[in-house]
């Protein structure tokens, strides 16, 4: 066959392996006739041996889980933690409490509170008081458009307690998105930066007897929750306090919701308007 | 329509391969590894799209370049005056060989792995991919969405720079023939 012009992109083509036919025909005979040519592909395979030689070892390193998570299609984005980092480590540690929680289940079912609202507020207080940037989506300074954009948010009065006679003022607000009804949440913190959070929605559905308190506590990972149901709403206070300390914290809010104080005016905390005998 | 759950084997196959591609794309490791998982992830949503039978790792390498393509636009966009490259070929520790060898061919291959490196990103990936994951270049083609001239092209200039980096390695660092 007379001379067929041979292009580098033949040559290269070759050298990989990649041509077929007539072509390839055509460059086994000009190599066969040129030895510059010859030499061209001896040095394209000549370097990607060495590509692979230098490159296969990178093959061999041990699988990190979270890609074999991936790869099972178990794990959620990789973008999403990388949007955000600040609540890494609340979330893990809300995965813990659920953990935690979840054994409970059993142990609290004769409560008549749904044992996933304790667990929720749980995992809520964990995410939320860990937030040093945006705890809460309204601040304390307009604790009044607080209130009436809870109230008109969850379909029934909000009432912010007054908790300064105990140490702790109100951070702010925010409403948390569940699963079911919306859950209003408002944050307090005292002087040791320590927050407790207050979280409430309705739970016409939970079953308890009207007119009755039932004050629940549990606690995990030093978070500890008392919860009741009262009237048309289920209650949870969540922090990291001990059964008494937070106890106490949950009468005077007991007692501020069952007889709110004026909106405006005086700020000194009403005592519980009845005893409160926990039955937890 | 197809719904079926993607072949586990071959995902977990595949995994290494794709580190690979994204350490050589980014230059960075733990970047890689993020890059890996979102395209692991955003496979599993489309794994509608996959046809069975066809090559699981082309269609895997395809995604994983759509993400890192996408990752660099938005983040040209949000510092536009920063290039990506400039930034990440520098001393990120990527290019490193992992498994030691024989201390000859370990600085040779640590050599080549540098050399890869400077190369700009579009040189580095059709190398790697052509070079050694000897995929044909119309798939190779089609998982960057450009025509077979242009991998050719890109794959003819990264050999060049390459051949011409290794002219200036000192004497003593050549391969002994």
């Amino acid at each position: 066959m007379a001379a067929i012009a041979v292009t580098d992109d033949d040559l290269m083509a070759f050298a990989d392996g990649q041509l077929e036919g007539e072509r390839r025909e055509s460059v086994e005979q000009a190599i066969a006739r040129e030895a510059s040519l010859a030499a061209r592909v001896t040095d394209i395979r000549e370097q990607n041996a060495e590509l692979r030689h230098a490159f296969d070892p990178w093959l061999a390193e041990a699988l990190p889980p979270r890609l074999v998570a991936a790869a099972e299609g178990r794990a959620a984005r990789g973008r999403l933690l990388r949007l955000w980092p600040a609540y890494a480590a609340a979330a893990s540690l809300a995965l813990g409490l659920a953990a935690g929680w979840f054994a409970r289940d059993a142990a609290l079912e004769r409560t008549g509170v749904p044992t996933t609202f304790a667990r929720q507020a749980a995992i809520t207080h964990a995410l939320y008081s860990a937030d040093q940037r945006r705890p809460v989506e309204v601040w304390a300074n307009e604790e009044a458009s607080l209130a009436r954009w809870l109230t008109r948010r969850m379909g029934t009065q909000a009432h912010i307690p007054d908790l300064t006679a105990l140490g702790y003022t109100l951070v702010g607000g925010r409403l948390v998105a569940g699963n079911e009804k919306p859950t209003g949440l408002v944050m307090y913190e005292n002087a040791d930066k320590q927050r407790i959070t207050l979280q409430w929605r309705l739970a016409k559905d939970a079953g308890a007897p009207s007119g009755e308190a039932a004050f629940r506590y549990a606690s995990e990972n030093g978070v500890g929750v008392f919860y009741w149901i009262d009237d048309d709403s289920a209650y949870a206070l969540s922090g990291p306090l001990d059964r008494a300390q937070l106890l106490a914290v949950a009468r005077v809010v007991y007692g501020q919701l069952a007889a709110p104080a004026p909106p405006a005016g005086g700020s000194v905390p009403k005592p519980p308007a009845e005893p409160l005998r926990p039955k937890g | 329509m197809n719904d079926a759950p993607l072949p586990h084997a071959e995902m977990l196959a595949a995994i290494p391969r794709m580190r690979r591609y994204a350490r050589v794309l980014t230059g960075d490791s733990a970047r890689a590894d993020d890059l890996v998982q979102e395209a692991l992830a955003r496979a599993w949503e489309k794994r509608r799209l996959w046809r069975p039978g066809t090559d699981l790792r082309a269609w895997l390498f395809t995604i994983l370049h759509n993400v890192f393509v996408n990752q660099r636009a938005s983040a040209r966009r949000e510092a536009s005056n920063v290039s990506l490259d400039a930034e990440t070929e520098g001393g990120s520790g990527a290019w490193q060989v992992p498994v030691p060898s024989t201390q000859f061919a370990r600085v040779e291959l640590a050599e080549l792995l540098q050399q890869v490196g400077r190369l700009p990103s579009e040189q580095r990936e059709v190398l790697l991919l052509a070079a050694v994951e000897e995929m044909k270049y119309e798939e190779i083609a089609a998982a960057l969405s450009v025509p077979v001239g242009t991998v050719m092209s890109r794959l003819s200039r990264a050999r060049e720079k390459l051949r011409r980096m290794a002219d200036e390695r000192p004497a003593t660092l050549k391969r002994v023939k």
